[in-house]
C-alpha cells in the first residue's frame, strides 16, 4: 500500500510516499517540490554577489552559506595566484559567528521540532510553550552574531580576505555576555546542570545525570522504546575543518581522510533535490557525523551501545550545541583586535578562476563551487547537507534517512525519525 | 461568515517561493509571544498552530490578517497537489489586512530573477502593479526587506490590533518605517558629510558610498534607526547596504559603487546632481586630520 | 536703485578692475591703493568691500569660476551630442581667452602660481567649484550616454583642461602663429577622440 504524506515545518515542506506492509514501513520516497534556481540566478553576476545571493538559499542556515561562498571565492583567488592570508582575528570572528548560527539552529530544532513531535508521538504533551524557549535562545545568540555580522538572518559581512566589521573590546565583551547568557539558559533549562559537570559526562552510564529538557527527551526516547530506532548505514562524513573539529569520514571504528573531489552529484527522478554520494556510497552528515569523526567520548560511548540510532543522533545535536558554546567563548578570548579585519584590498579581484568552499553547517557539510570567467560567474554549484541525508540512494543502497525509516511501525514514527535528521527543505531545493 | 464574537484577529502566515528568512527573522523578536498573544495564530510555517498546512490548503479556514512570505508564481508552485497562488488569493480575499512580508512577497525579490516573467510579488512586479493590485490594494501593507525586520512587522501587527491608521507611500510601505533612508542614523554619517571614503573593508572609519557600493542614501528603511537584532546594522558592521527593501533588489556588483568619471551613478534620494557635486567639490577640498586617522589604535 | 543693488554693482566693478591689474601687473606688484585709484574711490571705502588683498583675490577666482560655470551649464542643458558639447566648451574657453583675456590670465598666472594666497579659504576646489561642478556634470552625462569612456575624473579633467590651459598660455606668450579661434575645430576633435568610449 502506498500513502502520501505531507511533512511540514521542516524549513518548508517535503512529501513522503510511504510503502507500507501490514503497517510497517517498507520503503519511502522523498520528494521536494519546487526548485528556486539560485545556481542559475548567480550566473552572469559579479563573483562577490554570491555573498549576498547565496545566504538567501536558506533562512535558518544563511550564515553557513555566506561562509561557504566566501571560502569558495578565496579558494578561487588562491588558484588564480592571489594569496589570501586571513588574519587570525578574521578567522576567529568567522568561527564565532558560525558557531552562533549552529547553536541557534540546534535549539530551534530541539524545541520546535523534536520536543513537540516526540511529546505528540508518545502522548505526553503538557502544553508547555517550547517555542518560547527556542525564540529566546535564538534571539540571544543571534544578537551575539550580529555584533560582528551586522544582522541575522542574511548577513554578508564575510568578504575575500576577512570580515567587514571592526569590533571594539566593548563589542567583544558584549558578545561574551550574550554567550554567558546562553550558557545560563543551557544550564537551567536544557541540561539542568552546571556546564562543567555536564562536560564530565563521557559514558552512557552517566547520562541519567542530565536533567532539564534534554533529560526529558532522553527519558521519553528510552521509556517508549524509540531510542534504538532509526539506524542507518552507520557511515559518517564531515568535509570541513573548523569550530575545533577535524574533517574526515568514519566507518565502524576507523576515521580516515577525505577529498571533496570524490563527491558526486546527480539529478533524481521526481524530486527537485539532487542526490550526492562519496565514492558511490551514502554517508550521513551533521552533528552526529562530526562527533564520530572527532571521536567525542560521550557520543562514541552512545554509539557503542545504540549505533547510529535516534538516541545517538538526537543527543549528538544538542551536545554539539553545548560544545559550541564553550568553543565560542574560547574564540572570543583569543581575539586580538590589533590585527587587521581584512587583508585583501577591496579592488583586488581575480578575473577568471575556479574555487571550492566547504563549511560545516548546522546540518552537515555544505559545499559551494564557483567558476568565474571574465569577471562573471559562469557556473555555481551548491551541495547542501540535506542532500546527503535525504537522497534516494543508489542502485546498491538506500539513502541515509530512508534506511533509517524502513521498519518503522507507523508513518508517524517514520516521520519522527525523518525529522531527527533536521531536514531543511529550502536548502535542498535551492 | 465571520464570527462576530471572535475577540482576537485570526492571523494566517502563508509561504510561497521563499527561503524562510522572514519567518526566522520574526522569530527573533524579543516580544514575539507578547505580540502573538493578541492574535489567534491560524497557521505559521515554523510555530506550532492549531491547523495543519493540509487544513489550510482546503481553503476552509477563517482569517483576518494574512501574512504572505515569498514571491508568487501563478502556476506551478504546488503544495500537496494544490496551487499555492490560488490558496493565497483565497485568503487574501477574505482577510481584512494583507501584509506582504519581505521583498519577495512585495516585489518579487531575488527569486524573481530565476523566471522574471512569471515570478512576481503579490501586488507588485518590481515597482509595477500586478493584475492582483486592483482587487487587494486597499488592504495591502508592504513590508519589504530581505529579510523583513522583526520589529517592523511587530509594529505593524500592533498598529492593526490597536486600529491605528497606517500612512503609506505609493508602494504601500508604512511611512513611519520607510520614509527615512537607511543612511539615516548610520554610524558613518560624519564621513559621508565630509566625503571621506573608507580605505577598505574591515574599518570602522570612512563611508561606504563612494567605492564599496553602499546604497543607504537611496534605500528606504529604518535599519540604522531600529537596529538589527537590537544591536547593529550592515553599515555599522562595515557591510554596504544592498538596497534590499527596494523593488529592484538585488542588483549586481553589489560591493562596488558604479561611478561615471569617478562620480557615483546614483545620487542620494532626491538630491539633484548639481547640488550634490557642488557640495562634494567644496567639502572634498578640505583635509580634516581627524578623519584621516584611526579612531582607536590597539597596536602598541 | 536699491542700496543693496548699488553695493553689488560696486563689488563687481572692484573685482573687474582688480582682475585687470592683477593679471597685467602681477599679483604682488598690485596694491590696494592702486586698485582704489583706478576706480576713483578711497582706500578706506574699498576696505569696506574687501578686508584684504588675499580675500579680494579669492573672490575674483570664485567670480571667474562662476562666470565660466554658468556658460558651461548652458551647454550642459542643450540636447546635443557629447562631441558637440566638447566643441562648445572649447569655444567658450577660447572666446573668453580672447574677449576677456584677463580672466584666463588671472586663472593661469595668479591662481595657479600664487597658491599660498588661496590656501586659507580657497582650499582645493572650493573657489572653483562653480566651474568644476559643471565639468563633472558634462562628464557624467557623456559617460552615462555611452559617448565617453568611463575613467577617473582627474585623468579626463587633466587632459581636457591641461590642453586648453596650454593653448591659452601659448597665446599669452605670443607664440601662436594664428588666431586662437582657428584651433577650435582641431582641438575639440582631439579632445573628443582622446576621451571617446
Ligand atoms: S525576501 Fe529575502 S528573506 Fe524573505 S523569502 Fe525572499 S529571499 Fe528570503
Ligand atoms: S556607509 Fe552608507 S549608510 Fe552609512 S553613511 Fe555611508 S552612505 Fe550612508
Amino acid at each position: 500500500m502506498m500513502i502520501k504524506k505531507l511533512i511540514e515545518k521542516i524549513e518548508g515542506e517535503a512529501e513522503l510516499d510511504f510503502t507500507l506492509q501490514k503497517g510497517i514501513v517498507e520503503d519511502v520516497r522523498i520528494r521536494f517540490g519546487f526548485y528556486r534556481g539560485i545556481e542559475e540566478i548567480l550566473v552572469g553576476k559579479a563573483p562577490r554577489d554570491a555573498l549576498v545571493i547565496t545566504p538567501r538559499v536558506c533562512g535558518i542556515c544563511n550564515h553557513a552559506h555566506l561562509l561557504a561562498a566566501v571560502s569558495a571565492l578565496e579558494n578561487g583567488y588562491e588558484n588564480a595566484g592571489i594569496a589570501v592570508a586571513l588574519s587570525s582575528k578574521a578567522r576567529y570572528i568567522r568561527e564565532f559567528t558560525l558557531a552562533c548560527e549552529l547553536i541557534q539552529n540546534h535549539m530551534k530544532w530541539f524545541y520546535m521540532t523534536i520536543l513537540p513531535q516526540l511529546e505528540r508521538l508518545t502522548q505526553s504533551e503538557n502544553g508547555e510553550n517550547h517555542a518560547l524557549k527556542a525564540s529566546y535562545l535564538s534571539g540571544v545568540i543571534t544578537k551575539a552574531l550580529a555584533i560582528f555580522a551586522g544582522q541575522w538572518p542574511h548577513s554578508s559581512y564575510a568578504v575575500p580576505g576577512g570580515v567587514t566589521c571592526d569590533p571594539t573590546y566593548i563589542d567583544v565583551m558584549q558578545a561574551a555576555t550574550l554567550v554567558d547568557e546562553s550558557i545560563r539558559f543551557f544550564e537551567q533549562v536544557v541540561i539542568g546542570m552546571a556546564l562543567e559537570e555536564y562536560m564530565q559526562i563521557d559514558a552512557v552510564g552517566n547520562l541519567h545525570e542530565v536533567k532539564g529538557d534534554l533529560g526529558n527527551v532522553l527519558y521519553l526516547l528510552g521509556t517508549h522504546g524509540i531510542a534504538e530506532y532509526g539506524k542507518s548505514h552507520d557511515r559518517f562524513i564531515a568535509f570541513a575543518e573548523g569550530l575545533g573539529m577535524q574533517s574526515g569520514k568514519s566507518i565502524a571504528t576507523t576515521v580516515s581522510k577525505i577529498d571533496v573531489r570524490y563527491v558526486q552529484e546527480w539529478v533524481q527522478e521526481k524530486s527537485m533535490a539532487k542526490a550526492v554520494s562519496y565514492k558511490d556510497r551514502m554517508y550521513e552528515t551533521g552533528p552526529l557525523a562530526r562527533a564520530m569523526v572527532n571521536k567525542i567520548p560521550i557520543i562514541k560511548s552512545l554509539h557503542k551501545r545504540y549505533k547510529d540510532a535516534v538516541l545517538t543522533r538526537v543527543f549528538a545535536r544538542v551536545h554539539e550545541g553545548v560544545m559550541l558554546l564553550s568553543y565560542a567563548k574560547e574564540v572570543l578570548q583569543k581575539l586580538d583586535l590589533s590585527e587587521p579585519s581584512c587583508t585583501l584590498e577591496s579592488r583586488l579581484l581575480a578575473d577568471t578562476f575556479e574555487g571550492t568552499g566547504v563549511v560545516e553547517a548546522a546540518r552537515g557539510s555544505l559545499i559551494h563551487k564557483i567558476k568565474v570567467e571574465d569577471k562573471k560567474i559562469s557556473h555555481y554549484d551548491i551541495i547542501v547537507p540535506t542532500q546527503w541525508n535525504l537522497s534516494a540512494g543508489t542502485d546498491q543502497e538506500k539513502g541515509v534517512a530512508i534506511k533509517a525509516m524502513i521498519g518503522a511501525k507507523s508513518m508517524e514514527e517514520a516521520s519522527f525519525l525523518f525529522r531527527t535528521f533536521d531536514v531543511c527543505s529550502v536548502c535542498t531545493t535551492q | 461568515m465571520k464570527n462576530k464574537q471572535h475577540s482576537k484577529p485570526r492571523l494566517l502566515w502563508l509561504q510561497s517561493i521563499s527561503c524562510n528568512g522572514n519567518a526566522h527573522s520574526f522569530l527573533n523578536h524579543p516580544d514575539l509571544f507578547s505580540i502573538l498573544s493578541h492574535f489567534e495564530l491560524v497557521y505559521h510555517p515554523i510555530l506550532e498552530t492549531k491547523h495543519t498546512l493540509q487544513d489550510i490548503l482546503k481553503c476552509e479556514t477563517e482569517c483576518d490578517i494574512l501574512i504572505i512570505e515569498g514571491s508568487l508564481k501563478e502556476k506551478g508552485l504546488m503544495k500537496a497537489g494544490v496551487e499555492v497562488s490560488s490558496v493565497i488569493k483565497h485568503y487574501a480575499s477574505i482577510a481584512t489586512h494583507i501584509i506582504s512580508a519581505g521583498t519577495c512577497a512585495t516585489f518579487g525579490g531575488m527569486f524573481k530573477q530565476y523566471d522574471p516573467e512569471h515570478i512576481t510579488g503579490f501586488c507588485f512586479d518590481g515597482e509595477v502593479q500586478t493584475t492582483r493590485y486592483e482587487q487587494y490594494a486597499q488592504k495591502l501593507i508592504s513590508l519589504p526587506g530581505c529579510p523583513i525586520h522583526p520589529k517592523w512587522l511587530g509594529f505593524v501587527l500592533m498598529m492593526i490590533v490597536q486600529n491605528r491608521p497606517i500612512a503609506k507611500d505609493s508602494l504601500h510601505r508604512p511611512l513611519e518605517l520607510y520614509a527615512p533612508t537607511v543612511h539615516t542614523g548610520c554610524a558613518r554619517n560624519e564621513y559621508f558629510e565630509w566625503k571621506v571614503d573608507t580605505e577598505g573593508f574591515g574599518l570602522k572609519e570612512g563611508c561606504l558610498f563612494y567605492e564599496l557600493g553602499c546604497q543607504g542614501p537611496y534605500t528606504h528603511g529604518s535599519c540604522n534607526k531600529i537596529l538589527w537584532n537590537d544591536i547593529s546594522s550592515k553599515t555599522i558592521a562595515g557591510t554596504p547596504c544592498f538596497g534590499c527593501t527596494e523593488p529592484d533588489f538585488p542588483k549586481t556588483t553589489l560591493f562596488e559603487t558604479e561611478t561615471r568619471m569617478g562620480i557615483p551613478a546614483t545620487m542620494p534620494l532626491g538630491i539633484p546632481r548639481r547640488a550634490y557635486l557642488t557640495v562634494t567639490g567644496v567639502v572634498k577640498s578640505f583635509r580634516i586630520k581627524r578623519f584621516e586617522e584611526r579612531l582607536i589604535s590597539y597596536d602598541d | 536703485m536699491k542700496i543693496a543693488d548699488k553695493k553689488a554693482l560696486k563689488r563687481e566693478s572692484i573685482i573687474q578692475t582688480a582682475l585687470q591689474l592683477f593679471s597685467t601687473n602681477g599679483f604682488h606688484k598690485t596694491t590696494i591703493p592702486d586698485i582704489a585709484a583706478k576706480l576713483g574711490m578711497s582706500v578706506g571705502n574699498l576696505y569696506n568691500y574687501f578686508s584684504s588683498k588675499d580675500l579680494l583675490a579669492q573672490e575674483i577666482i570664485r567670480y571667474t569660476s562662476e562666470v565660466l560655470g554658468e556658460k558651461i551649464k548652458e551647454v550642459n542643458m542643450l540636447d546635443v551630442s557629447a562631441e558637440e558639447k566638447v566643441h562648445k566648451i572649447v569655444e567658450i574657453y577660447f572666446s573668453m581667452a580672447k574677449e576677456k583675456p584677463e580672466m584666463i590670465e588671472y586663472f593661469l598666472r595668479v591662481y595657479l602660481s600664487n597658491r599660498e594666497v588661496f590656501s586659507d579659504g580657497c582650499e582645493g576646489m572650493v573657489c572653483v567649484s562653480g566651474f568644476i561642478t559643471e565639468i563633472m556634470i558634462f562628464f557624467d552625462d557623456a559617460v552615462s550616454s555611452g559617448e565617453l569612456r568611463n575613467q577617473d575624473f582627474f585623468s579626463a579633467f587633466g587632459l581636457f583642461m591641461g590642453y586648453l590651459g596650454g593653448m591659452v598660455f601659448l597665446k599669452g606668450e605670443g607664440v601662436l602663429p594664428k588666431d586662437i579661434a582657428c584651433y577650435i575645430d582641431d582641438i575639440s576633435r582631439n579632445i573628443y577622440y582622446a576621451l571617446k568610449a
